[in-house]
Parts: structure tokens; sequence; C-alpha cells
């Protein structure tokens, strides 16, 4: 308990400190709100492009596939907006030998690292990802009930820890080889796989992103049951299991990358 | 000429020796973006089982895979780092030390990205153009493959690489304005990739808006090599736009050195 | 209060092809070979001592700082500081110990210092009224009241290797770790840091472990000395038995009117020294003449030298500590 509490209380200083940077680099923080606004947008306009020429994708229709993709910029932003110092970490940190200094101080080097930054830039995803659904939402007849509300509130911080889970993993592997940005990276681009209907893709995706890298389940799944109300169970239930198993590997995959951390030459 | 090109040997030897240093890093950024291709190529597939046209725009199913992986494979030949590089020394001051340096800065680090590139070129083109190839060979039955159109291709792709080079240290020089380049940067990204055709292709939007959009610098990014590569410009309207490329590649030259002019008067008034 | 044992640490490297072959081939291929950065290094140091950590570039001396500060895991052997091992229970390990890396800062770069210091305060638990006092202390010792205010990207590096020792000491460390810490600032500061250092000790007892290439630091603060070289234990001792032990050089200072001091006197040639035993410097009428005093005794010289050739002022010195270890690393022992 008392270290849940030092914890809570390390992360208030740590986001002073950050909003207090932001008042330094203003327009910085503006420029970067607006950048991901922009890579939003373009996606916007390539969907509307598209709808213009069919009337449904395999039956989803345009409301509903912007309804997904606007639900899966939630988690994302809330994991980009939180934690994405991990990046560092793969990118630089690491290669510099600028971790050093996490292992110098008496507090849990993941969880300093998790807290150290706040990535205002996430607000642009938000900010599109909320716009999107309020936009869509009157079109696409949900069936709302308390259970239904509750789940979804419960489902999203979840989701969240997909990828909080895969970036502390991919990232730890900079222990061992220095430099694991792209490895990231790469894991990312399979989440753009989980923005647009499941049912687009053949087997073998479909089943590459459910089970062995489930990005599907930060967005498609839990919005699928949002608007069908179909399978709370998989498509809530196997979530919130599948992100707790991917944190405990992430954790697992960092604390061995520590005791093989190298450091660099100075 | 050749005693010039020695000089520069160096740094293309060092360009290589990146890639090689954190190989794995860089297979994963390939794999990144190959996967990416594949959710476009997933996308395009039920947009053509949605509609009821064989032909979209001039495109058949066959043709849009072949010009997702096309612009995969182009946009990774072109790509350039300049704006990271001219914009950090921007704002921590170290350019003006290359007032000092007795040979050309922006020629070291093209030849440095020319010794990166040719190792992601040996890689990636023979099987990415083999794929293609047997892509279309599958189903048109007959091989495709034109060894003129290949050559004005890669033609094609060195002036996409000049204008991207010269186009992304104009855009470094931004770094005086802005001091956060990584967000920039991405907006920039974002509406080159648009405009470029790297996102959906320029024949797919409404007709005044491609036309435009032809004569900008960016559909000379990506568009153009990939389209006379697939044998939709021919005669003509190739030299046209291969002309319109070289127009591109001279003017944002002209403009990087502009740009520089005016930013080592800047600094020599401010003093840094 | 810190105990090594037989460190050791071995790490890989990738070795590098020349040419565009080769470069293909470590991209699908890469070699790697072992590399042993610590080999075999023991040494104690007594609380409240400052030890000075010597030894030429890449001679593992900050490899071996990163075991004992529990930022890499020793290969094989033992370290023990104040009676733990820095690899086990990190957390309430690092609260014990202060550690700078001249080369690298933990400020928080965009902030202004004070803030770093602030948060600091929460992550090492410094309870308010000590953190006060503490803080009073530091900005006594370092004076880092005048740019407390500034954000750390301003600082120049005198005041952020200041700021840093600050910060490294906010939590009372019982050992401090100092890893070039007077690197690259001018004499000032370094004074400035060296009397923070020594008064830190002595007021506190802190156990300090310094290593620097300014021997003038050692000189003046360290009591005791380990050199290593290429991974192993050269020297370990006090300065004074380093001088007897390697410092049987003395310098022979003198002033004279006669010209060509070198060739009339041609000490080689009359003692038959070695040659890494004698050197003679001339500047103007001054003459500055080392030599080995095992193999000609000072007496020998002097008296030759006085017979030779006509003399105004002349002194005998030790040579200085510089010089011994010049000697030293030139040889590699």
């Amino acid at each position: 308990m008392r270290q849940i509490k030092r914890m809570l209380r390390m992360h208030k200083i740590f986001v002073a400190q950050e909003l207090k940077r932001m008042m330094e680099y203003k327009g910085d923080f503006i420029v970067g709100i607006i950048g991901f606004l922009f890579a939003q947008c373009t996606n916007m306009l390539f969907l509307w492009i598209i709808f213009r020429q069919i009337p449904s994708l395999m039956g989803w229709t345009l409301n509903q596939v912007v309804f997904i993709y606007g639900f899966s910029l939630i988690p994302k932003g809330i994991d980009h907006l939180l934690f994405d110092n991990l990046w560092a970490i793969g990118h630089w940190t690491v290669r510099k030998g600028d971790f050093d200094k996490y292992l110098t101080r008496p507090v849990n080097t993941l969880f300093h690292v998790m807290v150290e930054r706040l990535q205002i830039d996430a607000l642009g995803e938000l900010i599109m990802g909320i716009a999107l659904i309020c936009i869509t939402l009157p079109s696409v007849a949900i069936q709302w009930s308390l259970l239904k509300i509750l789940l979804i509130i419960a489902v999203i911080p979840f989701a969240t820890l997909i990828y909080t889970g895969i970036k502390i993993a991919t990232a730890a592997i900079a222990f061992w080889t220095k430099r694991s940005g792209n490895i990231t990276f790469m894991f990312y681009m399979v989440n753009d796989f989980a923005k647009y209907p499941v049912s687009i893709y053949n087997n073998a995706v479909r089943f590459i992103i459910t089970y062995i890298i489930p990005f599907a389940f930060t967005a498609y799944y839990p919005a699928e049951y949002i608007l069908t109300g179909n399978n709370p169970l998989f498509n809530i239930g196997l979530t919130i299991v599948i992100s707790l198993i991917l944190m405990v590997i992430g954790i697992f995959v960092w604390n061995k990358g520590i005791r093989a951390y190298e450091s660099a030459g100075s | 000429m050749k005693k010039k090109f020695r000089i520069y040997m160096p740094f293309v030897n060092a360009g290589m020796q990146e890639t090689t240093t954190y190989r794995a890093n860089w297979i994963f950024l390939m794999i990144g973006n190959v996967l990416g291709c594949f959710v476009s190529y997933f996308i395009w597939k039920a947009v053509f089982i949605s509609g009821n046209n064989e032909n979209m725009n001039g495109f058949t199913m066959p043709q849009m895979v072949v010009y997702i992986f096309l612009m995969f494979l182009t946009s990774t030949l072109i790509s350039s780092g300049g704006t990271y590089d001219i914009g950090e020394e921007i704002r921590d001051g170290s350019i003006a030390m290359r007032i000092i340096k007795p040979i050309s800065y922006n020629s070291t680090f093209l030849f440095q990205e020319l010794g990166n590139k040719f190792m992601t070129v040996c890689i990636l083109i023979v099987p990415l153009v083999v794929g293609v190839e047997a892509v279309r060979c599958i189903f048109t039955g007959s091989v495709q493959f034109n060894i003129f159109n290949f050559l004005m291709y890669i033609l094609s792709c060195v002036f996409a690489y000049l204008i991207n080079f010269f186009f992304n240290i104009c855009f470094g020089f931004i770094a005086f304005i802005i001091k956060y380049l990584w967000g920039a940067n991405m907006m920039k990204n974002c509406i080159v990739g648009f405009l470029s055709g790297a996102t959906i292709p320029l024949s797919f939007l409404p007709d005044t808006l491609e036309r435009v959009f032809l004569i900008l610098p960016f559909a000379s990014l990506n568009y153009t090599p990939v389209m006379i590569y697939m044998g939709m410009y021919s005669g003509v309207s190739m030299i046209y736009y291969l002309a319109l490329q070289l127009f591109w590649v001279l003017t944002f030259w002209g403009l990087s050195k502009l740009l520089w002019n005016v930013s080592i008067k800047h600094l020599t008034v401010q003093g840094g | 209060m810190i105990y090594v044992e037989n460190l050791r640490k071995e790490f890989k490297k990738t070795i590098k092809e020349p040419g565009v072959l080769g470069s293909f081939k470590s991209l699908f291929h890469p070699k790697t070979e072992k590399i042993v950065a610590v080999n075999d290094i023991s040494f104690n140091v007594p609380e409240g001592e400052i030890l000075g950590f010597i030894g030429p570039n890449g001679a593992g001396k900050s490899t071996v700082i990163k075991m004992l500060t529990g930022i890499l895991t020793p290969t094989s052997g033992k370290c023990t500081i104040n009676g733990r091992n820095p690899n086990e229970n990190r957390k309430s390990y690092v609260k014990e110990i202060g550690v700078v890396f001249g080369q690298r800062t933990q400020l928080w770069w965009d902030l202004p210092l004070r803030e770093t210091y602030a948060v600091l305060k929460e992550i090492y638990e410094v309870p308010d009224d000590k953190y006060h006092k503490r803080m009073a202390f530091l900005n006594e010792i370092l004076d880092l009241e005048k740019f407390i205010t500034s954000p750390v990207r301003t600082l120049s590096l005198g005041q952020r290797m200041r700021a840093d020792i600050a910060a490294s000491l906010l939590h009372s460390p019982k050992v401090l770790f100092l890893d070039e810490p007077t690197i690259g600032l001018d004499v000032v500061v370094k004074d400035n840091i060296r009397n923070a250092v020594d008064y830190i000790n002595k007021q506190e007892k802190t156990t300090v472990i310094l290593t620097t290439h300014d021997l003038a630091d050692i000189e003046l603060l360290a009591k005791r000395i380990v050199m290593i070289d290429k991974g192993s234990n050269v020297f370990d001792g006090t300065i004074s038995e380093l001088k007897s032990k390697y410092g049987q050089i003395r310098e022979l200072h003198f002033d004279t009117d006669t010209e060509n001091v070198k060739d009339i006197l041609s000490y080689k040639e009359h003692f038959d020294f070695n040659d890494e035993d004698i050197t003679v410097e001339t500047e103007g009428s001054s003459v500055k003449v080392r030599f080995n005093s095992e193999a000609v005794p000072v007496s020998d010289m002097l008296s030759y030298t006085l017979g030779k050739i006509n003399i105004k002022d002349i002194s005998v010195k030790d040579a200085d500590i510089e010089e011994i270890i010049r000697r030293l690393y030139k040889q590699g022992v």
C-alpha cells in the first residue's frame, strides 16, 4: 500500500514537471498536437475517397468503419500520452548509455522510465478519436445498457495496457541489442491492421492479430461489442486477459534485460 | 572529378557500416514497412470486392497490388533524412561549423546516405521487383517486365531522390522558426504522403485536384516513378513528367542554396 | 567499507569487416569477439577514505565504477559496499550511494535547476526539514544560489558539474562515486569542487572513490591510490608509497652561465645511464635534469655537476606524482 502511494506521488511529481516543461515550449506542443491531428486527417480523407467508390466495405458502412477507427485511437492515445518514454529506451537511451541514470536511483526502473515523460502530442490522437466517435455515434445505432457502458469504461485501460505491454517488451530488447526502436515500430505497424474491421482480412492475418500480436483487442473487438453487443465474453473478457498476459511478459523481459544491460563505454 | 569523388568515398563506406552495425534494427524497419503494405493490400482487396467494377479509376486489383508494393520500394529508395540533421544543427548552433569545413557538408551527407541506400537497394530491389513481376505474370498470364520502363523507373527514382534530398534540407531550415522538428516533420510526412500518392493513387481524386497535384513537386517524388514502371506513362507523357522532375530538382537545389546563404547571413549577423 | 575481490567483466563485441563485401557479411553473419574489460581487480577502501582510482584511457575504470554502483553485473568476482552486494536489492542499495559521471548529467535538462532537486527529493524520499537543511548546506559549499533558477541547459559546464555533485549528495550518501568530476573545468571551479569533496569527506565521513585524469585532484584529495591498466591492478598504496616505490626519480634544477651544458656534462656517458633513467632539459640559463637516483646517488650527481661547470643556484626535488604516473603509463608495468 505504501508502495502504491509512493508511486502515485511520484507520478504526480513527474506530471507536474512535464507540465512546467510544456509551458516553456508552448509552440512545440501545439505543433506536435497538430501534427498528429493531421496524420489522422489524411487517413480519414483516404477512407472518405474510398467510400466514394463503394457503398460499403464488405458490409461495413463508412460510419461504422470510422467509429472503429476512432475507438482505436483512444487506447493508443492514452498509452502514447502517458508511457511514450519507452520509445526513447529502444531508440537511444540504452545505446548512448543514458540508462545508467535510472539504475542509480532508488526507484523501480520500469516505473521511472514509464512516468518520466508526458507526450502531449498524443492529444492530437485523443481529440481526433473522441471527435470521430461523437460524429459517428448518432448514425451507428447502438443499443445502450448500463452494463455495456460499464464494460466499455472498464475495457479502455486494459486495451491501453496491450500497447504498453508490447512496448515494454520490445523496448527491453534494446538491453541486449542496444537498439530496438524499430522492433517496436514493426509491432506498431501490425496495429494498423486493428484499425479496420477484421472481417476484411484473410484467416492468417486474423489469427495473427487476434492471438499472436493481439492488437485486434485494442480496437476492433471492443468496438465490435459496442456496435453489436455480441460476445462480451470474447470481445471484452479476452481483452482484459490478454492485456494482463502482455504486461506480465513485458515486465518479465524487462527484468531479464536489466541484468544483461551493458551500459556504454565513456 | 575523380579526386573529388575519392574524398567522399569514406562517407559512402561509413553509411554502409551504419546499416550493418544496427542490422537487426534495419531489418525490422523494413518488415514493419512491408506489414504496412499488407494493411493497404487487404483494404484494397476489400474495396475491390465491395465495388462492382473490375477497374477503378484506371486500376485493376492486380495493378493495385503492384502499385502498393512499388510505392513501398520507391519510398524506401528515395527517402532522405536531411531534415533532422539540418534541424539539429540549427538548434544546437553547430551549423556555424559548416562554414569552416573544407568540403561541402551537403555532399558528405549525400554520400553517406548513398552508402546507406546502396545496401538497401541491393537487398530490396531484387525480391520486390521479382515479386511484383510474379504477381503481374500470374494475373495476366504473360511476362509484363519491360526493361525500358524499368531503366526509366531507375532514372526517375534518382530524380525523385534528389528532389527529396533538397526538399528535406529546405524543410530543415524550418527549425529557425519551429523548435519541435519532430512534430513539424510528422505533419510534413502526412501531407507529402497524401500529395505524392503514397496513401492513395492520385487518379482516385476529383479531376481538378488530380490535375493540380500532378504538377506539384510531391507527385514527382513517388507517383511519377511508379507510374513509369507500371507503363501508365509512355511516350510524350513520360518525357513530360521526367522533365517536370528535373525542373523540381533544380528548383529545390536552388532554394536550398538560397536558404543556406540567408541562414549564414543570419548566423554571422546574430553571432550564432 | 568497500571490498572488491577478483572482479571481472567481459563484453561481447561485434567485429566489423572492411569493404562492401564485409558490410554485407556482417549484415547477416555478425562475428563477435570477447573483450575482457576488467580482469581480476581487488582492493578495499576503509570508511571515510578518499580513494584515487586512476589509469590510462580504456583501462577499465568506468567499468569498475559501474559494477560498484550496480549498473553492471560482474561476470565473476565480488564487490561488497557497506556490507551489501550492489546487484541485490538495488533500490535500497542506491539510497546509500551518490554517483556523478562527469560526462553525463542526471539533471532535468529543460527545467530550472531547483526542479531537479525537488524531484530528487521525492525519488530519494528526503523529508522536508532535512531537505531544506541539506539544500542550504549544499548551497553553501557549492555556491548554487546564482543559477538555481536557470534552466539546466543554459548552465556552463562548471555550474552544471557543481549542480550534478549537489544532486548526488542530496540524500546524504555514505559512499560517493565521482567519475571524472573535474573534466574540462577551469582552475577555479576545480578548486571549488575539490574543496567541496574534501569538506564533505571530513564533515560526514563520506567514503569517496574518485577517478580522474587530473593528478592534482588525486594529490590534493586522495591519501591512497589504486591504479589499473588493461583491466588489471597495477598499483595499490598511498601516494608516498608510490613515490618511494617508483619514485627514485629526482630532479636537479640549476642556473648556469656555461654554454653547451649538455655536451660538457654528458651524464649519460659519464655514469653509464640507461636511456629512460635520465633526461636533460635546458631553457635559457636554467637546466632541469631528471634522473634515477637508484642508478646514481644524488650526492654523486651533485659533486660531478658542481665540479664540471659554473653554477649559480641549485636545488634537488622529488619528482612529482605526475611524472611517476607518466612513466608507469608508458611502461605499462
